[in-house]
């Protein structure tokens, strides 16, 4: 199915986002340790090819001077001068690996490997059958040019960036076929609750407007209480309503930035939510002092409707919200169902809902970070699980 | 009087040098066409280190066989395999120190 980008859902979610760096992560360092193993394999082969190349030329070596040994082994202690040699250089040791005479530069001698290179010489191991001057082991070690590491590193760096770029690609075009399931369901929401909000407007507007205009003196309280009911459920899906025109309609257009008295305005919307609060038995604890924000009107009652809905949504029956404005300062405490740890930094993502037995498309928080974080006002959230949670904002 | 001529005797013996490996060894070898010295790297290239060497030596010292000699079959032909030592163990491994280090190749190189 294919579903059509709206400007809502361009950008990645939080979660979306973060799914995809750890895929991307974790394919990277296990194709980063794929890479090293198959490096190192090369390079050690590569030494392998390299050293049996030598093997030849150094095994020649150790048979002259085995037969100049031989000589000097006939003329002791006559002749006492070591055999020298211009090509390379060389030591003899006994049968308990004791040093009877060495020229050798690199002194560490690996006897148990036949030819080896440590610290750019080689080193060719050979044992004599006859032990001429007492020495079992002749040591031929010739200097290592180095010009087969640089070829083999050149190649190596060569070889290993391509791998990398080819595999990263490969990476992000499978992360890609992955979210993108996700990506059109969230996309079919968005398009779905897009479509469907222009027809809620006006039988909404019309139950609101005909529940004021009833007058409640004539009627039975019994009605009266169920009046309140349709009261509290309209309202719940009035905040709903002006959620999705504000996220499909409204969040583009320009700001009408001025002072609002933050006091006043949740003295408002308090008395707006006091039938739904009062459905659920929840009392309202208003500490507020004189507060002022510059701001759109229409985005901080979106801000203040969702936090108290929210909180409302969230209480349990009996319970309470605490409302405090101070100069700069804004803070909601509800004695509700709380959130645990691990899920605070996603509460205000998009579609993130802790509690399914509530209603709602989880889209009210993300509305609140949106706002906030566009006039730079500060969130932060504490919660305990069964306790309650609370949001303060500064600026 | 006798104690003057033991002093005496010990001097001179401590003046003249001469060791357990002079006094014992080297008297029936110096009839030998081979010196020590090619004796000692006829062992060197067949048994190598210095404790294998020694241990050798020690050992075919007190039981001599054709099989653990170092010599050729021509030279033991011609002149036989020596009787067992009748030196005390330490008075062997004394000799046989002083022989290894009179005619050793390590340190002797240059």
């Amino acid at each position: 199915m294919s579903v059509s980008k709206s400007k809502v859902t361009n950008s990645i979610l939080k979660s979306e986002k973060k799914s995809l760096y750890r895929f991307l992560a974790l394919y990277i360092t296990m194709i980063t340790f794929l890479m090293l193993v198959l490096g190192s394999y090369y390079f050690s082969t590569q030494k392998q090819i390299m050293l049996a190349k030598q093997r030849a030329t150094l095994s020649k070596y150790a048979y002259e001077q085995t037969k100049k040994l031989k000589a000097l082994h006939h003329y002791f202690p006559e002749e006492r001068t070591y055999p020298r040699d211009d090509r390379f250089k060389s030591a003899i040791y006994d049968m308990d690996f004791i040093k009877i005479f060495s020229l050798l530069e690199q002194k560490d001698i690996k006897f148990d490997k036949d030819i080896y290179l440590k610290n750019g010489y080689i080193h060719f191991v050979k044992i004599l059958d006859n032990y001429y001057l007492g020495a079992k082991y002749l040591i031929i070690e010739t200097e290592d040019s180095g010009v087969w590491l640089e070829v083999i590193y050149k190649k190596m760096a060569i070889y290993s960036l391509i791998s990398f770029i080819l595999f990263v690609s490969l990476g992000i075009f499978l992360a890609k076929l992955f979210i993108k399931p996700m990506r059109d369901s969230i996309m079919l929401l968005d398009r779905f609750i897009k479509d469907t909000t222009h027809e809620l407007n006006t039988p909404l507007s019309t139950i609101l407007a005909n529940i004021e205009m009833m007058d409640k003196e004539v009627m039975a309280p019994k009605n009266i209480k169920k009046l309140d009911r349709i009261n509290s459920a309209a309202k719940s899906v009035s905040v709903l309503y002006k959620d999705l025109t504000y996220i499909t309609l409204e969040h583009n257009r320009s700001n009408e930035d001025e002072d609002i008295n933050l006091q006043e305005l949740i003295k408002q919307r308090v008395e707006y939510f006091d039938a739904l609060a009062h459905s659920k038995q929840i009392t309202f604890k208003l500490e507020l002092s004189y507060s002022t924000i510059h701001i759109d009107k229409n985005k901080i009652t979106r801000v203040i409707d969702n936090l108290i809905s929210n909180a409302i949504k969230y209480n349990k029956r009996g319970g309470y919200i605490k409302l405090t404005t101070k100069e700069h300062f804004f803070s909601i405490e509800d004695s509700g169902i709380g959130i645990a740890k691990e899920k605070l930094p996603y509460m205000f993502d998009r579609y993130m809902r802790f509690d399914n037995s509530e209603g709602g498309f989880g889209i009210g928080l993300s509305i609140v970070k949106n706002i906030t974080k566009e006039y730079n006002i500060k969130i932060e959230t504490t919660s305990t699980l069964g306790k309650g949670t609370r949001i303060v904002l500064t600026w | 009087m006798v104690k003057k001529f033991v002093i005496v005797c010990l001097l001179i013996v401590s003046l003249s040098g001469n060791d357990i490996f002079d006094n014992r060894c080297v008297p029936c070898h110096k009839d030998l066409p081979t010196s020590l010295q090619q004796m000692f790297m006829q062992y060197l290239k067949l048994y190598s280190s210095q404790k294998n060497v020694k241990y050798v030596l020690k050992y075919y010292l007190k039981h001599p066989s054709k099989e653990l000699s170092a010599m050729s079959d021509l030279f033991i032909d011609v002149y036989g395999i020596k009787n067992p030592t009748k030196l005390s163990d330490k008075e062997l491994k004394q000799a046989i120190d002083i022989y290894w280090d009179r005619y050793k190749v390590i340190d002797k190189l240059k």
